[in-house]
């Protein structure tokens, strides 16, 4: 499936949200916003940056981003109006850049001029490409143009490398977890303690693989005081309002089984869940395995008639190595991994 | 938070695992950072991100083992059908081996793109090598990255083949300490363009290849068999050892002589098994127009007379040696070249000079000629181009065969004050794209010799000027390659310069009435060269009947026989195509 911009931009919004980054312009079409530390050492790739930081304990600068979700309708919004005004002194022109980078300074009004007189809307590099370096290198990340006090433009759409990049931060940040039910506010006054459950929730990604590919999603959950399984436990944790603090008044049921167990639990029940699947695609892979090996078998049984002893070896490396090649092009497996997992405490029912 | 584990319950009610048809592995790294950050008490990730995360997964889950998956992954590039065509049938019908061989400007490299991204996107692929001439590595790293957003790096130091893309040339790969490192390793898919070069199977390329461990493989080539099987049957065990039986098998059922297949319709069906070849002439392919202009000069007298002088001299030698052609080249290239420049045919004449021995007879009919050189004060072509370029006054790309041309037009032009630059082979890699740019961007005037024919695109120019020929159609077709290609807005106007009683002339009217390739969009050129060269190349005919004909009558007439041979063929392959 494929998400639209308004989709992308509530996918980027929220990670932005999560992270703590301030926004400085929002728009249906856009977001300019500022990171925070963050969301910089997750997205901007600066780690020399972040070491010097971390070194000398300056405050670090954080770099400032103008995200556009729609660029056809944000740049047809910008050739009719004029360019949308940022506050004055604002994140944009920070009071010290002055001080400190003339040369950004220049850099940025330059090109500020040459997009201006091109009709795109402010912050837009000119094209990376006609640097002497994209010469050598074929292609020159952009990021080396941006320093403090200059916004640079770009398109996050789906399917762009920002997006991605983004997915695989919060994936980063967010696939451990230890959450609470919030019981709400009545809890806290109430005589009794409620008593919580300990659930082990693994969302299990099942790579199916042959020459070709297709992949499932499994979040399911186990707890781990009555060993109950459920399945879609996403749905079940959407539905809740999870808190990372242990809230007041409440108490967890005894363990039945460590996590460990739980896992395992876990495993068996997914694999006698994939166990009742169509395996139709393994056996047509194997066939056409079947049959790729015995055109390679053909080719060399003639070729290893070869009287010379050396050059006979030579030509059963060959052989070797091809349908070695082979079966590693077609042979059929199933990965499993976990996208997320985490310990959730939820509200015995 | 104490943990309340008792280990101790029996493990009721889990049944032994069934068992699956299929190997099945479960990672389980994650477990032990869970438990690590239990016992750490931490640090926990955020809800929100999670959820993002898992969303993330959800829209990029290969749902289906049989739909392509790329397209949503690409922005801003909208491929012909006849490009996702052949994508979707290099992974669904040929399990990732294919060699691409579509027509000059169809879009090789965006079809490999297309394959690269999907097996990317279905995270088949992490590890991959592209080995790609010199000249191209930068082009392939700019549209990998820009058109594909793939992060393809060009092989600079030895370090860079760390990175999990590389675009490299062949040429390095192949080399140690290169060659030792990437034969150590493993590529989840190796492409390679250009493929054409890997016909000899006792090359160093080829054996190279043939070690590299690779799980998907695609080989692009524009021209694919020009006139040998054998060579065809080397490319393929590449790709698919076997696919065309063992090489017994193959002489066997295929091959009548080297250049004539037998079993036609059946070798078409075993090669479509492992190789696309899309033509012009199909599929909604929406190419501009070609417009030819054939420009008639007539030379000056003292041209005229070094033209008929080398000429009578070419002759002569050939009746001596007693019809031997392949001693002949030299001279042949001789006579080609006083059709294009006094400088040309200057410099081999001075190289044939100094082989001969001191007291050799031949010596002072050569000095003769050089002495007709010097009277040749103008040059009839140079002047008509430089008035063209002027009337036109837009960019245009000017082909040529010879440097000595090139480099007498380069200053010929930069005299009269047009901005222009040169390109040619043997140019490092650097200095191509430079002078790639500075077309781009200041100069008007490109003189391009014929080895910087191959993988330059140069789609915001509509001009080119031939102002020599090369006698071999395809060459030629290369040329224009250059500028009628896809993304090519405009009608692409060719102007083709030939000189008036010359053999310029008859070439000029065989390649345009002919085989009518100027305006030939159709395509199927390469069907008609290796049907009419069963026997013989083009060029070598041609050859022959230039020395052995005694008079223009003689000379007309041979041109007029492979004509004839050359349109009905032109026609017949139409049909085919077109029918």
């Amino acid at each position: 499936m494929t998400l639209s911009p308004l989709e992308v931009r509530k996918q980027v919004m929220d990670y932005l949200e999560a992270t703590d980054c301030s926004l400085i312009e929002v728009s249906p079409l856009h977001v300019t916003v500022k990171l925070s530390p963050r969301a910089d050492r997750m997205l901007t790739d600066r780690p020399y940056y972040w070491g010097f930081v971390e070194r000398t304990g300056v405050d670090p600068e954080t770099l400032s981003f103008t995200f556009v979700f729609d660029p056809e309708k944000y740049d047809s919004a910008a050739a009719q109006s004029p360019p949308p005004s940022r506050p004055p002194g604002g994140l944009n022109r920070p009071a010290g850049a002055a001080l400190t980078s003339g040369g950004t300074e220049m850099e940025a009004g330059a090109d500020n001029a040459s997009a201006a007189a091109s009709g795109a809307p402010p912050g837009v590099s000119t094209d990376p490409q006609d640097s002497i370096l994209a010469r050598y290198f074929g292609i020159v990340p952009a990021l080396p143009r941006i320093g403090p006090g200059m916004i640079r433009r770009e398109d996050v759409i789906y399917g762009s490398k920002r997006l991605r990049q983004i997915w695989a931060a919060a994936k980063e940040e967010g696939k451990c977890l230890q959450l609470f039910e919030d019981p709400g506010s009545r809890q806290r006054t109430t005589l009794f303690s409620a008593a919580y459950e300990p659930w082990l929730g693994v969302c299990y990604k099942v790579e199916m693989t042959c020459d070709l590919k297709r992949e499932e999603l499994h979040f399911i959950g186990i707890s781990l005081a009555t060993g109950k399984i459920t399945e879609d436990f996403g749905s079940r944790l959407n539905a809740l309002e999870l808190t990372p603090r242990l809230p007041e008044n409440i108490h967890i049921q005894p363990y039945e089984m460590n996590v460990a167990a739980g896992a395992d639990r876990l495993e068996s029940y997914l694999t006698s869940q994939l166990a009742a699947l169509d395996y139709t695609w393994a056996e047509e892979a194997r066939e056409r395995l079947r049959l790729e090996l015995s055109i390679v078998d053909i080719y060399y049984e003639e070729l290893l008639k070869e009287p010379d002893e050396e050059k006979k070896q030579a030509i059963e490396e060959q052989y070797n190595r091809r349908r070695k090649e082979t079966a590693w092009q077609y042979e059929p497996q199933i990965a499993v991994s976990a996208v997320t997992y985490g310990l959730f405490h939820l509200r015995s029912t | 938070m104490t943990q309340l584990s008792r280990n101790s319950l029996p493990q009721e009610g889990s049944t032994p695992a069934p068992l699956l048809p299929v190997p099945l592995s479960f990672e389980r790294n994650w477990l032990h950072d869970l438990e690590s950050k239990l016992d750490k008490g931490g640090p926990w990730g955020d809800w929100r991100l999670t959820r993002l995360a898992i969303q993330g997964e959800q829209s990029g889950l290969v749902t289906s083992f049989d739909e392509l998956q790329c397209m949503k992954h690409l922005s801003g590039l909208s491929p012909l059908p006849h490009q996702l065509d052949t994508a979707h049938k290099v992974l669904f019908e040929m399990s990732g081996r294919a060699i691409l061989a579509d027509e000059v400007g169809l879009g090789k490299t965006i079809e490999a793109g297309l394959v690269l991204k999907e097996y990317l996107v279905r995270g088949l692929v992490s590890k991959v090598l592209i080995l790609v001439p010199a000249s191209l590595v930068l082009q392939w790293v700019r549209e990998l990255n820009t058109k594909f957003g793939i992060t393809a790096v060009a092989q600079k130091k030895s370090y860079s083949w760390g990175n999990d893309i590389v675009v490299a040339s062949m040429d390095t790969a192949k080399r140690d300490p290169h060659k030792e490192l990437l034969l150590s390793s493993e590529f989840d898919m190796l492409i390679i363009d250009e493929a054409h070069k890997l016909k000899n199977k006792k090359s160093t390329n080829y054996q190279f290849v043939q070690q590299l461990r690779k799980k998907y493989c695609l080989l692009l080539t524009a021209t694919p068999v020009q006139n040998d099987l054998g060579e065809l049957f080397n490319l393929i065990t590449l790709l698919k050892p076997g696919q065309l039986g063992n090489q017994g098998d193959f002489a066997a059922n295929f091959v009548v002589d080297k250049r004539q297949p037998k079993n036609e319709v059946q070798l078409r069906g075993e090669l479509s098994k492992v190789m696309i070849r899309n033509r012009r002439g199909e599929g909604p392919v929406n190419f501009t127009k070609r417009k030819v202009r054939n420009i008639p000069l007539t030379l000056s007298p003292e041209e005229k007379a070094l033209y008929d002088g080398v000429t009578a001299f070419v002759k002569d030698q050939y009746q001596e040696s007693g019809g031997n052609l392949s001693s002949m080249l030299s001279l042949v290239t001789l006579q080609r070249e006083v059709c294009s420049s006094r400088d040309a045919v200057f410099i081999t004449l001075v190289n044939l000079i100094k082989k001969l021995p001191a007291d050799s007879p031949k010596r002072e009919r050569m000095m003769d000629l050089l002495q007709s050189i010097r009277t040749v004060k103008t040059n009839t072509k140079a002047e008509k181009t430089m008035e063209l370029i002027r009337d036109m006054n837009e960019k245009v790309i000017v082909f040529t065969e010879y440097r000595a041309t090139q480099e007498y037009l380069l200053q010929y032009f930069r005299e009269h004050g047009l901005q222009c630059v040169s390109y040619s082979g043997g140019m490092n890699r650097g200095k191509k794209d430079w002078m790639m740019d500075l077309f781009r961007g200041r100069a008007q005037v490109m003189i391009a010799t014929e080895a910087g024919g191959e993988g330059i695109n140069l789609q915001f120019c509509h001009h080119m000027i031939n102002f020599d020929l090369p006698w071999n159609p395809m060459r030629v077709e290369q040329r224009i390659g250059r500028v009628h290609r896809l993304g090519q807005q405009n009608d692409v106007v060719i102007y083709n310069l030939s000189t008036e009683g010359t053999i310029e002339e008859h070439i000029l009217h065989l390649l345009h009435e002919k085989i009518n390739m100027f305006e030939m969009v159709i395509g199927g050129l390469d069907v008609i060269l290796e049907r009419f060269e069963k026997k013989e190349s083009l060029e070598k005919s041609l050859y022959k009947i230039m020395l052995e004909a005694r008079s223009d009558e003689e000379l007309r007439s041979g041109l007029d026989h492979i004509g004839e041979s050359l349109s009905e063929l032109s026609h017949e392959t139409r049909k085919e195509i077109m029918p």
